[in-house]
């Protein structure tokens, strides 16, 4: 297992390195000047060329390169341009925020999914099942700017019962700071319940279709021992796989709801550093982003050995 | 499974059912009354948020020409001058307006006394000559004045003196721009021509606390050193009686406006003019119009390429119709004016004679002039941006018009950065769609900039520009401008498709609001 992980992580090592310079690359081939954004639309080719002087930016791209992955072996991701502090403070300043609101949707997300997913497959063929099907195609295919937008209206502006935007005023407390996530929250979770809760029916149909779950069934245990004991467990993987990749895709990938929203995460910085040219930013986050993927991954591919003790590393 | 992992995988199921349980459970729980930012009593003084556009690129008042820059920062900053509700120049940090010598070329500037940054020390006459100095490095406005100046110095310890080697009746209107502004700091926070070292003004706030994308929290100045007079535009006595300014980015128009009639925003900046009928209907909340507030401009590369012939430009001028562009862009006719003066209705330079040209729209004369200068059908590169979706409407009805008349237009939608960063290319682009705030100096406007991507910069322009330059009384600065805008509209060095306003909306509990281009919140109060 230690041998296993040690090996897991020597490969992250080469991942991240790629990603490192993919991402430089991609940065600088795309057209946009972090100078020219700056300086707003009345500034001159002068006043332009002048700033990017200033920020290293006229230097050659191998130079910049070298610069940067030295940085990044010291673990440094640099300063970002236009907000006036350390990459890495940038994101830990909404870290806080992403990782409640991947918590908090992922939560929603299992508790709608998983369940029915389980009734769904117990239920096969009848009419709880095809209304859980239809059900997770409603939620996968509304998008979820859509689900936000109409819980603002009714839920904040036509209720007041929740905030409509924002990660709470500077005096909010972390219950408050909530508060502000469970709209959002509730946009997220919607759609990627739809994915759970599939891969959880085809998975416990897969299962149940087992001859152990027969003699389970045989030997007159309850229908709920059944599918919870004996058939949920062996599904899990499956299951397990798709809430890890829900919750990664979630860390970056809550951009629209995050905008909907106006909520300052981490999405929210890296779409904002890509339309500003903020190269230090998008380069830091997308790493720091890529390095979650792979843990999560990584923590998926050693869960599978808890859940399943076939599994063996 | 050993004991050990069966205990952990319960663990591990039973949190993952935990998490989404506690947020839910949280969500139920606190559902109920929460307390907007306006409630929220920061030593006992009120609190205003205001919802911006988005995230200022910067918070240094100098370097950048930004209006979301100059929204927020003009309450921690101030200038020399400043202008007042007739758009006319009123003394700010000065004492009164400059003694100008009869040769136009020595501006004395009397300071007030007693005025004090918000670090408690008081400004003397070598912190204007500093912060004047760094202006003419660090601003793109400062830089354009920088070649005329001879000289930058202190008279005692209450005035200053700026000489120049030649008339710039311009001069004290560029000194009272709150953009690129000319800030009036303490000579310890300037740092050559790089950004300021720290931010500290002399205005009615300084700035607390500033989280990017989240929020930035301005509190009053108490030590602030009022002018005197009767309020007035941005110029008269500024009284901070909000105790916190929040300017919150927001960048989804919708969530503004949601934010807005909810409460939790007592302002909300740059609405969509579709959200009019919504934002009346709504109770606590009000609708507000700017005007005079902007100019949609169609710039065109006046120096190489197909549009370097000033014949093609006219006839782009007589293929446009920009009634349509504007009802495209904005949609409704409430928020549009299609005005051919670059200076609207009720402005100091308003001239409609010589703007005739932009009403005299036909296809057959654009195809005439097309053919008397010869095009051959080059296509014409437009560039574009969705990032201002009334452009890029715009824009597409400008495609469509342009065709009509026998162009081919190419029309190349890309992001704000990159358009930007294209447009400084001259051999990138033939036209590319951008936008005017309203200024009240017509040297100001971007387009008279013979370095700004355009490049208008003919003999007869340069002439008739250093003309009006020079001229240092109004009457006659009028009948220049005049002569300007005839120009302007023989030349086509840009069409300016016609007056639109922005719509904002503030709470009923916010008085003593004036509506302006850059939304300012001294001498506003919150009732109730």
């Amino acid at each position: 297992m230690l041998v296993y992980i040690v090996r897991r992580f020597a490969g992250m090592m080469i991942v991240m390195l790629l990603v490192a310079m993919v991402v430089f690359v991609i940065a600088r081939v795309v057209p946009g000047d972090p100078a020219a954004v700056m300086l707003g639309s009345s500034a001159t080719p002068d006043d332009i060329a002048a700033l990017r002087s200033r920020l290293g930016l006229d230097e050659p791209l191998l130079t910049q390169f070298l610069l940067y992955l030295g940085q990044i072996v010291r673990f440094d991701l640099g300063e970002s341009i236009f907000l006036n502090r350390p990459v890495v403070q940038a994101l830990a300043e909404r870290s806080e925020l992403t990782g409640l609101l991947t918590m908090m949707s992922v939560g929603i997300a299992m508790l709608i999914g998983v369940p029915i997913g389980i009734l769904s497959a117990a239920k096969r063929g009848g009419l709880i099942d095809q209304a859980a099907v239809g059900l997770a195609m409603l939620a996968a295919s509304i998008p979820s700017f859509w689900i936000g937008l109409t819980l603002i209206k009714y839920l904040a502006v036509d209720h007041a019962w929740f905030p409509v935007a924002g990660y709470g005023p500077p005096e909010a407390d972390l219950m408050e700071r909530m508060r502000h996530l469970v709209l959002p929250a509730i946009a997220l979770g919607i759609p990627n319940s739809a994915l759970i809760l599939r891969f959880t029916r085809t998975s416990m149909l897969d299962v149940m279709s087992n001859d152990y779950v027969r003699t389970a069934r045989a030997k007159g245990l309850p229908p709920l021992v059944v599918v919870l004991k004996h058939a949920l467990r062996n599904a899990m993987i499956p299951i397990l796989t798709v809430i890890g990749l829900t919750t990664a895709v979630m860390i970056a990938g809550a951009i629209v709801t995050e905008t909907v929203f106006g909520l300052p995460g981490v999405g929210n910085l890296i779409v904002s550093a890509v339309l500003r040219r903020d190269y230090p930013v998008i380069q830091g986050a997308l790493l720091v982003v890529s390095a979650i993927y792979v843990l999560i991954n990584l923590t998926v591919d050693l869960l599978y050995a808890v859940v399943d003790p076939r599994v063996r590393y | 499974m050993t004991g050990i992992t069966r205990r952990l995988f319960n663990t591990a199921l039973g949190s993952a059912v935990a998490v989404g349980g506690l947020s839910t459970g949280i969500s139920a729980g606190i559902l109920g009354t929460w307390t907007t930012p306006a409630q929220a009593q920061q030593g006992g003084a009120s609190v205003v948020t205001v919802a911006t556009i988005g995230e200022p690129p910067t918070l240094d008042p100098v370097g950048t020409t930004s209006d979301l820059v100059s929204i927020i920062t003009q309450h921690m900053f101030e200038t020399l001058f400043t202008f007042d509700g007739d758009w006319k120049l009123a003394p700010l940090v000065a004492s009164a307006l400059p003694q100008v010598s009869a040769d136009g070329k020595t501006y004395t500037i009397p300071l007030r006394s007693g005025v004090t940054f918000h670090d408690g020390s008081t400004v003397t006459a070598e912190d204007v000559v500093a912060s004047l100095d760094h202006w003419t490095k660090a601003s793109p406005r400062g830089k354009t004045v920088a070649p005329l100046v001879e000289s930058i110095a202190a008279k005692g310890a209450d005035a200053v003196v700026i000489a120049l080697k030649e008339p710039f009746a311009p001069l004290t209107a560029l000194l009272a721009m709150n953009n690129g502004a000319a800030a009036i700091v303490p000579k310890s926070v300037i740092d050559g021509p790089g950004a300021l070292k720290s931010l500290v003004g002399t205005g009615p706030y300084k700035l607390l606390e500033h989280k990017p994308d989240q929020y930035i929290r301005l509190v009053r100045h108490d030590g602030y050193a009022s002018p005197t007079g009767t309020p007035s535009g941005y110029a008269g006595s500024r009284k901070a009686v909000i105790g916190e300014l929040r300017f919150v980015p927001v960048p989804n128009a919708a969530t503004r406006v949601s934010g807005v009639l909810a409460g939790q925003y007592q302002f909300a900046d740059s609405l969509p003019a579709e959200t009019l009928p919504r934002i009346k209907d709504a109770a606590g909340v009000k609708p507000v119009i700017v005007k005079p507030f902007g100019f949609p401009l169609m710039i065109m590369n006046t120096k190489t390429g197909v549009m370097a012939n000033p014949k093609v430009r006219q006839a782009v001028l007589a293929a446009l119709e920009p009634n349509d562009m504007l009802l495209a862009g904005l949609g409704d006719p409430a928020f549009v004016q299609a005005e051919g003066s670059i200076y609207a209705q009720g402005t100091p330079y308003f001239d409609a004679a010589s703007a005739k040209p932009y009403s005299d729209h036909a296809a057959g004369k654009a195809k005439d002039l097309l053919k008397a200068a010869g095009y051959k059908g080059e296509p014409i590169r437009i560039m574009t941006s969705v990032q201002y979706e009334f452009l890029y409407k715009m824009s597409m009805v400008a495609q469509a018009q342009l065709e009509m008349a026998g162009f081919k237009v190419d029309l190349q939608v890309l992001d704000w950065a990159t358009l930007l960063q294209r447009r400084g290319d001259d051999k990138g682009w033939d036209a590319f769609f951008t936008y005017h705030t309203f200024v009240p100096e017509p040297s100001l406007i971007t387009v008279l900039n013979p370095s700004y991507p355009g490049w208008w910069d003919s003999p007869a322009k340069r002439e008739a520009l250093a003309a009006f330059n020079r001229e240092m009384d109004p009457a006659a600065r009028k009948a220049k401008w005049v002569a300007l805008q005839t120009l302007f509209y023989s030349e086509v060095p840009s069409v300016k498709v016609g007056e639109f306003y922005n719509l904002a909306a503030s709470s009923d509990k916010l008085t003593g609001y004036t509506p302006t281009p850059w939304p300012f919140f001294w001498n506003t109060d919150l009732k109730g």
